[in-house]
This record gives C-alpha cells, sequence and structure tokens, in this order.
C-alpha cells in the first residue's frame, strides 16, 4: 500500500503521522522538539517506523510543515513543504468538513482560520506577543510547581475561577504572583489562567472575526480541558476538540504530499529508490552550519544544510550575491 | 598707476606709483573682492543635499536637488542592516520604524559630508516628525541645514520657496525653480505609473528578472534625465520595453491590493520586499499609495467621498487612501488585500476596524502585517504564504 508521510516541526513540539491510501491516519507520533529539529524529526520518523508494517506499506511522498519545516524538508527529502496555517486548514477541513471555525493554540504561536465551504476564507496569527500560548501556561505551570499536562483536570475543579490580567505575559505574570501571595487556593489561579488564555486568543487573534460554529480546537493547547471549557463558556457554544487535534498540521500536510506527485527517484536521499527508506534517512549525518555573507553591510546569516558532509541546500541570503550554490 | 608682482603667495600686494607720490605697497583689493565674490557665487556649488531612502524616488529627489535647489545631490547607497541598527541606537525604542529608518538614513548621509538634509512627510508625530529628527541629531553633535517642509505648511508653496533660497540656495531663479518643480512632479508620476504596470504584470514574466532588468534601466535614464523631456522620453521606452516583454499571465490571476502606511505599505526596506515576495508567488499586485496620490493629486474630501459611509472625517496621515483604496479594491472583486503598517502606527490602527468591516461586507480576506524593527522574514514568508494558498483554494473552489 503507498502510504504519505507527514512531519510538522514546531518550536515547542515535533509531531508525525503516515497516512494510508484512504487517507487514514496509521501511526502516529508526538514528542518535544527540545532545540533540536533534527533530531526531533529523527526520532519521530523512528517512533513511525515502529507503528508501520514496513513490508506491506510503502511511504512513496513526505510533507513537512511547521517552522522548521524547510529544514527537515530537505533532510527527508519531501515534496511538499507548505506553511502550518495551510496545513491545518487543509487537515481539519478534511476531517470535519462541515467546519466554521478553526482556533489553534501552539507553543509559540496562535492562529484563526475562518471556514466557508470547506475552504480557508480568512486567517489571523498573532504578531507580536506571544501571551496566551503554550510556552506561557508551561512556563506559569512550573511557577505553580504542576505538571502542565494535569492543569486542565486542575482547573476543572475550581468552583470560582481567578482574575488574572491576561493582556499581557509580563502583566499577568505580576498578577498571578500578586494573586498567590493574597491566597487564592491553586486551583482557582489554574483555572483563571485558563480563562486568561482563551480570552487573551478572542480579544488579540479573533478580534472582529465573526466566529461561527461548528468550531474546531487545536493545537497542543487543545488538550488541556480547561481552557477547552474556558472557550465554551466565552463563546456560548460547543468547542470540539479531536483526539488528533494535535497531529492536524502533519495530517494536513501528509494529505497535500499524498495529493503532489510522489518523490521522483533521484537516486540520492531518503527517497533514492522513490520509496521512503527508513535507515538511510535514520543513518544521515545532518549537519546545519551558519555562514555569515560578508559581501556586504548586510551580513546575512545564510543556512547551510549539509548530509555526510555533502551541502544538500542553503537559504537565507536576501541577494543572489550571497547564494551558495549546491554542489 | 598699479603693477602687480605675482610671486605665488606673497603676490597679494601691488606696488602703486604716483608721480606726485612716492611709491608703496598696497593690498591687491581688486582681486581680493574677486576671488570673494567669486566664492559667494560658488558657494552653493559646494552645498550637498541628502534625502532619505524612499522606495524608487531617488531619481525624482536626485532631479529636485540639481534642477530646483542647484545643489549637488548626494545619493546613498543600499540600505543595510547598520542603517536600521544606527537609527535605533538614537531614537527611542517606541517611536515608529519608519523613524528608525530615516534616521539611519540621516546618519549615514552626514558621515558621508552632507550639509542639507530634506524631510517632508509632514503630519505624523503631532507634525513634529522632521523637528524631532533634527533635534536628535543636533544632540548627538552633528552640524547640518535642515530642509523641513512641514515646518511652512501654513504658509504654502511660499514659504517653501522663502526656505529654500535661505538655507540652499540664495540665487535659485525662482521661474526656472517654478519649471523644473514641475518637472520633478512629472517625474514622480511617470515613476509611480510606471510602477503600476510592472507591478501588476512583473509576477507573470516569462524569463525570470527580465522586469527587473527593464526597471534598472528606467532608473539609470531617469537618474541622468535633465529636462521634462528627457523624462517622457524615458517613461515612454521604459513602458514600450515593459510592454515588449513576455509573459505568462493566466486570464484571471490572484488579485492582490496593497494598502497601508505612507512608508511601510510602500518602502521596499521596510516592508522586507512584499512586492518581490508576492511578485514571485505570481500575483498582480495594486498600490494606490505613492507619491503621486499622497501629494501631486491628494484631494482628501474627494477621496474620502469614495470610502462612501465607511468614513465620515479625516483620520490622518494616510487613512482615507487606506480605506478608499481597500473599499474600491473589494468593490472591484480582489481576491485579497494586505494592510501593512508599522507597529504602533496610530492612524493605521483607526483604520483596521473599518477594514475588517469592508472585509465582512464584501468577504474579501485581508491581512493584516504590523513591521517593527526586524530584520528575518520568516515569519512574513509563512503567513503571505498561506494567505496566497488560501486565496488560491478559494478561487479554485469557485471556478
Amino acid at each position: 500500500m503507498n502510504c504519505t508521510i507527514g512531519i510538522d516541526i514546531g518550536s515547542i513540539s515535533t509531531k508525525g503521522v503516515v497516512i494510508d491510501e484512504n487517507r487514514d491516519i496509521v501511526a502516529r507520533s508526538y514528542l518535544w522538539t527540545e532545540g533540536d529539529p533534527a533530531k526531533a524529526s529523527k526520532r519521530v520518523v523512528a517512533e513511525l517506523r515502529d507503528q508501520i508494517d514496513e513490508d506491506d506499506m510503502r511511504i512513496v511522498s513526505a510533507g513537512t510543515t511547521g517552522s522548521a519545516r524547510r529544514l527537515v524538508g530537505s533532510m527527508l527529502g519531501a515534496s511538499v513543504i507548505k506553511n502550518e496555517i495551510t496545513a491545518h486548514a487543509v487537515g481539519t477541513t478534511h476531517l470535519h468538513p462541515d467546519v466554521r471555525t478553526i482556533f489553534e493554540i501552539g507553543g509559540q504561536d496562535s492562529k484563526i482560520i475562518i471556514v466557508s465551504d470547506g475552504i480557508a476564507v480568512d486567517y489571523a496569527m498573532n504578531t507580536l506577543c506571544a501571551a496566551g500560548t503554550g510556552s506561557f501556561l508551561s512556563s506559569q505551570a512550573h511557577r505553580l510547581g504542576v505538571e502542565v499536562e494535569d492543569f486542565g483536570e486542575i482547573a476543572l475543579t475550581s468552583k470560582k475561577p481567578a482574575n488574572i490580567a491576561a493582556r499581557c505575559t509580563v502583566f499577568a505574570e505580576s498578577d498571578l504572583v500578586h494573586k498567590i501571595q493574597v491566597g487564592y487556593s491553586r486551583e482557582d489561579i489554574i483555572a483563571g489562567l485558563c480563562h486568561a488564555v482563551a480570552s487573551n486568543y478572542l480579544n488579540n487573534v479573533g478580534k472582529g472575526k465573526k466566529i461561527e460554529g461548528p468550531a474546531v480546537f487545536q493545537g497542543g493547547v487543545s488538550k488541556n480541558v480547561g481552557v477547552v471549557h474556558a472557550f465554551e463558556e466565552l463563546l456560548g457554544m460547543p468547542v470540539l476538540v479531536d483526539p488528533d487535534g494535535h497531529l492536524m498540521g502533519a495530517y494536513g500536510v501528509a494529505l497535500l504530499a499524498a495529493d503532489a506527485s510522489p518523490a521522483p527517484a533521484t537516486g540520492e536521499g531518503p527517497f533514492a529508490s522513490g520509496a521512503f527508506d527508513f535507515d538511510a534517512a535514520l543513518d544521515f549525518e545532518f549537519v546545519t552550519r551558519e555562514v555569515e555573507c560578508g559581501k556586504c553591510a548586510n551580513h546575512c546569516e545564510i543556512i547551510c544544510v549539509y548530509r555526510d558532509n555533502e551541502l544538500i541546500d542553503s537559504w537565507g541570503n536576501r541577494c543572489e550575491r550571497g547564494a551558495i550554490a549546491t554542489k | 598707476m598699479t603693477s602687480t608682482q605675482n610671486d605665488g603667495v606673497r603676490s597679494r600686494v601691488a606696488i602703486e606709483t604716483d608721480a606726485t607720490h612716492p611709491s608703496r605697497l598696497i593690498a591687491d583689493k581688486s582681486r581680493e573682492k574677486r576671488q570673494r565674490k567669486a566664492l559667494k557665487k560658488n558657494r552653493h556649488k559646494a552645498t550637498k543635499v541628502a534625502f532619505f531612502r524612499y522606495g524608487y524616488y531617488e531619481p525624482a529627489f536626485r532631479f529636485f536637488t540639481e534642477r530646483v535647489l542647484d545643489a549637488e545631490f548626494l545619493p546613498l547607497p543600499m540600505a543595510t542592516r547598520q542603517t536600521i541598527e544606527l537609527g535605533e541606537r538614537l531614537s527611542t525604542d517606541y517611536v515608529c520604524t519608519p523613524f528608525k529608518h530615516i534616521l539611519g538614513d540621516y546618519i549615514e548621509a552626514l558621515d558621508q559630508g552632507a550639509n542639507v538634509l530634506v524631510q517632508f512627510a509632514g503630519p505624523c508625530r503631532l507634525g513634529y516628525y522632521g523637528e524631532l529628527q533634527e533635534s536628535i541629531l543636533r544632540d548627538a553633535g552633528y552640524d547640518f541645514v535642515m530642509l523641513n517642509f512641514s515646518e511652512h505648511n501654513d504658509q504654502g508653496p511660499l514659504g517653501w520657496a522663502k526656505d529654500c533660497l535661505k538655507k540652499v540656495n540664495p540665487d535659485i531663479n525662482i521661474p526656472h525653480a517654478v519649471m523644473q518643480l514641475m518637472a520633478t512632479a512629472n517625474m514622480a508620476t511617470k515613476l509611480d505609473g510606471a510602477r503600476d504596470y510592472y507591478l501588476a504584470n512583473a509576477g507573470f514574466e516569462v524569463e525570470h528578472g527580465s522586469f527587473a532588468r527593464v526597471w534598472d534601466c528606467y532608473m539609470d535614464d531617469l537618474n541622468a534625465a535633465t529636462c521634462d523631456a528627457d523624462i517622457n522620453e524615458a517613461y515612454n521606452r521604459c513602458m514600450e520595453a515593459m510592454r515588449d516583454l513576455p509573459i505568462d499571465k493566466p486570464a484571471n490571476p490572484i488579485r492582490i491590493g496593497i494598502v497601508g502606511e505612507l512608508f511601510t505599505a510602500f518602502d521596499e526596506r521596510s516592508n522586507l520586499n512584499l512586492d518581490e515576495k508576492l511578485l514571485k508567488m505570481h500575483v498582480e499586485i495594486y498600490r494606490y499609495l505613492n507619491l503621486t496620490h499622497r501629494f501631486i493629486h491628494y484631494n482628501e474630501p474627494n477621496l474620502r467621498v469614495s470610502a462612501g459611509e465607511y468614513l465620515l472625517y479625516d483620520m490622518g496621515p494616510t487613512s482615507t487612501m487606506t480605506v478608499g483604496a481597500a473599499r474600491r479594491y473589494a468593490e472591484r472583486g480582489f481576491d485579497g488585500i494586505i494592510h501593512a503598517k508599522s507597529a504602533g502606527c496610530t492612524p493605521e490602527i483607526d483604520c483596521e476596524p473599518v477594514l475588517q468591516r469592508i472585509s465582512s461586507d464584501f468577504r474579501i480576506p485581508t491581512l493584516y502585517l504590523t513591521y517593527d524593527a526586524q530584520t528575518s522574514d520568516t515569519g512574513l514568508d509563512t503567513r503571505l504564504e498561506a494567505f496566497y494558498d488560501m486565496l488560491a483554494m478559494k478561487k479554485e473552489s469557485r471556478s
């Protein structure tokens, strides 16, 4: 059976799926990026390999998305390298054809996608500020001494959520410290934080957008039932969370890659023979080097990717002068 | 009777010989006077005038300096990362990004020997945009003359003319200068006209870089232009060359209208090459905002009428243009609107709710871009790519 692999390399977590010809997810993986996208995606590929039957399934193409899509895309020889907004929209509308609004809160960014008749018609993404994203929740969990994974359950036990100013991470933090010091209970504070994330999102990213149901909530933060509950309360309508919601970017890019023509047999890289070679992908040694172009005062940082000491891709130059030829 | 002895440096004396008086040494006054006079006359030939970098208007700035002010134009090389660093160092953190870009330009110009700096961006910062930059630079120890056209907005052309005479060149021949000023305006209009064609068609060029090549020739031609006829000839040549270039344009391409603040929506280094990024995606671009429409043919009340019920009064610098143009794009069935502003630009922030209304009334997606002094364009690429994908998929589903 011909399968497709999709990998979403975010700032905090790396996600991967394998889909079969029926567009069903047959393997899934989710783990922390830990600041090393190349290593994380190798681990994801290894995890996916363990879940599929290699004799029966032949992986013919790959797609990457997320902030490290270019790097991992050139590593894996991906045929589709797409931005995460498109990937999320494609993945979600495939699973939920009637969806009207997609909320997505990830580690560093958050976005809203408005869908009409199965087509994304408008989107917005947070711009200058990371308030109300997953990394904010993680750091506050650390401060409160609880695991971020337990956040949602604790929040649901609260009867009277604390009111926390969520406009800005710095303000929220000082407000939080104040509430702790005056003796609010922990679950009330945690519930207040979840509430703050949802209201911050709706006031910033969702500003001016007409939010209609059915709404789907995804991204890492959607696993937090406290935030889901806060969204439902604020919007007054049910918010759907897909069990695979956190994998939707990877799923979307896998769908796009499956639609694209399969990777040509170029004789090199993981797709050397036309089918994905797991051993090759895991064995190749990838090194990225940063070169500072000295040809003008711009000092562009050019990222060079080497596979087994051979330059396979480079980017970051702003003009032709800084172009580094591949081979 | 006077005889001068030419003896190098010491020869600035003459011997006066007279029958009734014994001969004596006198200073050669006439010669000194002549020299002084010549010096005065040529004084302004050494005046180096610098503008800030702004889009593709360098030829127009040059023409204005050389023909209208009759002074020397100081061209600035391409801006680099260092430029904005210089500007940031002397600006407060919260000031808008164009302010920092321009300040960086001025510092580079002064370091290269400029005597006169020109500023014409008027109404921002409560009308003290140029004044603020002037005082910052003076505090930093620079000595220069600031030709700030917004200083004499109340007096209009008369005030500006007086300022030019007083500060740059007292020998300006006013009737001649007026003629040349009209030629400068003509050049700006011709630049914008050619650019409109470029933005609408360069995305579909068959040979990569062919439009840019014609554009570079046009810039060279205009930089060398010395009169109105040269300008018109260069324009005709450029338009002819662009029309002759092979393009592969679909019948119904994706059309995006750009609106926003005077600097960020226009100047390519401020918006990290927004034009080129969109053209690479094969998009037809329209941008109503340019100097022609903002200064030469600007009629705010009439423009406001075209914004219809969306705008009842002028909200500041370019807000009427932003709303008016956005509505026009929406009415003409554009696929999307991009709104570009620098962080904290109050008039453009005021426009956003209006644009959101237009966006929902006409069902036209709008992408809001906020720029700061960042140099990384990864986030911008992601947003533009997603915007394009969205428009393309929407278009495909409709057809």
